[in-house]
């Protein structure tokens, strides 16, 4: 019952509604039943665009043998295109392979307006540059960090350069990553919008009662990455059993580091005060938080982090590094911020461990409740959908115009690419037009309110 | 933004996420304070000419090197080069670099000198035994199909070369060679096995064949070591290498020294300064959405 009965509240009409329904069609390579933040942010988004009367289908590449259309909770539609993932989760860059399940999609569902997620989704990008072709207004949502420096970052700029040159408006997650997505896409920064991340707060509620007061106990939850600084760990857990004899680790996640991880506790002759569980699948994250009493996130980069959202909701004050967005995140008296070094870390957790007494988990929950609210990030987003629908429509000369200024090689690159698009896109409508096209029609869900979120209720029919 | 003239005081925006949409301010709402926190050209170092040309020295020496054992391969094909005066060619490179490494880096040991002993032997019956097979290798292609293979496996082992190091490592080092100068190494080994299966006789194939592993293995090792030892001692044997090997290029060919000339000067010259001059183009931006990097070593 517990995860929904927040989403439930829309139900209640919100004073200010968007004047006309969107039908809208998210697209990116991470969905369900793939976990992490961009997941989750577009399974609540659908949601509660839903809940305001929008019609929402999501759009991603098959999983394993789930492929085809499928139903979710609410009724939101999944398509599971199937083409098969390469690498991390990702769809081989074809370019034009989508081209026409894609438009078949758009005409199907009578789509209005696409909303990419992610930078290295390449299903997202190829969706983008076939709408804009098609001529659908484009909104895209940027979920991550890029530095300058190597040749991946410089690739994947490019990149996102070619697919933004012509987006109607951009949203990313932090002011960090807004400050990121400008600089290497070279948009205005009035195009680009700041929608954070929220959390279920419902489904991350604190213990009735806190855990034993003699002992803390501080909760790691992350993949064990590099990225996420897992080799930090490896300096910091010593040294805080070190200082504090009353002090428990509870590490959750899995990955390459975990081995230097064990290695430590061997060393350190750790075992009875740092526990490794392995990986946490998300329906148990709540059950781990709470039986903890301080968040230690150690991670390099992050352009949000819903985990300390996660962990803030449940109660716990949070010692976190001062990387990326994650200063944005929470109130200052909510968290606990310092350098990415080991000393400075410890000293952290020091003045967490002084300030605990202090925290009620409750009022901490409380707060977050009004803090964030994936309602309110719906709202902010149909904001941006009347916004990328007031934008002009361009014909294909003057959307030219705008890859060209790209660069000396890559304006002129992006150009061929698109123009071959277009031709493509002229001869499908020759070939399959779009009166042949059959509209789906529209089936409004009696509304429903049971359980579980993410519950998969449909039949599987295959697509075309 | 709009002026808020009922309350006192307008709220003022803050860079935050939490508490959602801020009163009074869009979500697009850009102020002074966007991209206050960008640092550019931060860790960008002045080179100086001086310091780079000394540098180019290490790949100009290395070509040298490999121009010499091109040049050893041209006259034994013409027979110039007899075995025998090859086999002192080898004994006395083995010696010499056998030499140079004991006074740089100073470690020797009677069990460390038979252990040497003992692989080298090891290493030159194999050659032996192998070198009939490698005399045939090639009988049915065409030479200049060989020499034109040889010549882009040189190019290729040239460019992928680790200049600042030595893939073959002294005993006890830590890193791993790197893919690149593993293929490169791979390329030059390659190119020998080619070169040595035009010879007439199995002695030859056995000779070259030594020559050239012992050149393209060791030589890279034995140069690391000086240039550790002492930088003048390495800026030294580089200018004596230049001038033996363009001597000897010259009394080859006379168009191939000009080339050459012309290539050494490239690289000690225009490239330093082209690179300097580049300099001012370099653009870095940093800002807090870079990857911390860590304060500490990671040992695995």
């Amino acid at each position: 019952m517990g995860s929904y009965s927040n989403l439930m509240l829309g139900c209640e009409r919100f004073g200010f509604m968007a004047n006309q329904n969107h039908r809208i069609l998210m697209v990116s390579d991470f969905f369900y039943p793939n976990f992490g933040g961009v997941e989750n942010h577009i399974y609540y988004l659908s949601q509660c665009l839903l809940k305001f009367g929008h019609k929402v289908v999501v759009m991603t590449h098959a999983y394993g043998n789930r492929s085809g259309v499928r139903y979710m909770t609410g009724g939101l539609k999944v398509y599971y295109v199937p083409w098969r993932p390469f690498i991390m989760q990702n769809t081989l860059p074809t370019f034009y392979g989508t081209l026409p399940i894609i438009r078949t999609i758009l005409i199907r569902e009578k789509i209005s307006l696409v909303h990419g997620h992610q930078a290295f989704s390449t299903l997202c990008h190829e969706a983008l540059m076939h709408a804009r072709t098609m001529g659908y207004r484009v909104v895209f949502t940027d979920h991550s960090l890029y530095g300058f420096a190597d040749v991946g970052s410089i690739h994947m700029n490019k990149v996102l350069q070619f697919t933004l040159a012509d987006v109607s408006q951009a949203i990313c997650v932090s002011h960090t990553s807004k400050e990121n997505t400008v600089l290497r896409s070279g948009l205005p920064p009035q195009k680009v919008f700041v929608i954070p991340n929220a959390v279920d707060t419902a489904m991350f509620k604190p213990a009735p009662e806190r855990p034993g007061s003699n002992e803390i106990i501080i909760v790691v939850i992350s993949r064990l990455v590099y990225r996420k600084g897992a080799d930090l760990l490896v300096e910091v857990i010593p040294k805080v059993c070190r200082c504090f004899p009353n002090v428990r680790f509870i590490v959750g996640g899995d990955g390459p580091k975990r081995v230097r991880l064990e290695e430590m506790r061997e060393k350190h002759s750790l075992q009875d005060r740092v526990e490794m569980l392995g990986a946490v699948p998300h329906a148990q994250v709540r059950s781990v938080l709470i039986s903890g009493h301080i968040f230690l996130n150690s991670s390099l980069t992050e352009a949000f982090c819903i985990a300390i959202l996660e962990a803030a909701s449940c109660g716990l004050l949070t010692v976190s590094t001062r990387v990326g967005g994650v200063p944005e995140v929470l109130p200052d008296d909510m968290v606990v911020l310092a350098e990415p070094d080991p000393g400075d870390m410890v000293l952290a957790i020091r003045k967490a461990i002084s300030l605990l007494p202090k925290i009620d988990p409750q009022v901490m929950h409380e707060r977050m409740k009004k803090l964030y609210n994936w309602h309110d990030v719906a709202k902010r987003t149909e904001i941006v959908y009347d916004r990328a629908l007031e934008c002009p429509n361009q014909n294909l000369v003057e959307r030219l115009s705008r890859y060209l200024s790209c660069g000396a090689w890559a304006g002129k690159l992006f150009c061929l690419v698109m123009i071959i698009d277009y031709l493509l896109w002229r001869f499908l409508e020759l070939w399959k037009p779009a009166e042949d096209i059959e509209e789906v029609p529209d089936i409004v869900l009696p509304c429903q309110s049971d359980g579980e979120s993410l519950k998969d209720c449909s039949e599987d029919q295959c697509l075309r | 933004m709009e002026d808020n003239s009922s309350s006192p005081n307008p709220p003022r925006w803050r860079k935050v996420a939490y508490g959602g949409m801020q009163p009074g301010f869009e979500d697009n709402h850009t102020d002074e304070s966007f991209l206050e926190q960008m640092v550019m050209n931060a860790s960008v170092v002045k080179r100086d000419i001086l310091k780079v040309m000394q540098d180019s020295v290490s790949i100009s020496q290395y070509l040298c090197i490999v121009a010499l054992v091109v040049l050893v391969w041209a006259y034994t094909l013409r027979s110039s080069l007899d075995e025998n005066s090859l086999l002192l060619l080898d004994v006395s490179l083995l010696g010499t670099g056998f030499l140079i490494l004991v006074l740089t880096e100073g470690m020797l040991s009677l069990n460390l000198l038979f252990h040497y002993i003992l692989n080298i032997s090891f290493f030159i019956t194999g050659l032996y035994v192998l070198a009939p097979i490698y005399q045939t290798l090639t009988r049915s292609i065409s030479s200049d199909s060989i020499w034109a293979l040889t010549i882009s496996l040189l190019v290729l082992h040239l460019f992928l070369h680790d200049y600042s190091g030595s893939t073959i490592k002294a005993p006890g080092a830590l890193q791993n060679p790197t893919l690149t100068s593993c293929i490169s190494l791979n390329a030059s080994v390659v190119a020998s096995v080619f070169i040595a299966s035009r010879l007439p006789s199995r002695l030859h194939v056995f000779a070259i064949m030594l020559f050239s592993l012992l050149v393209f293995l060791f030589a890279p090792l034995v140069t690391y070591c000086v240039k550790k030892y002492s930088f003048r001692l390495h800026l030294l044997f580089s200018v004596a290498l230049m001038i033996v090997t363009l001597a000897f290029v010259h009394m080859l060919h006379q168009l191939l020294f000009v080339l050459f000339l012309g290539l050494l000067v490239f690289v000690n010259v225009v490239c330093p300064y082209w690179l300097i001059r580049i300099q001012e183009y370099k653009f870095e931006i940093n800002g807090p959405w870079d990857e911390a990097k860590l304060c500490f070593d990671i040992t695995d």
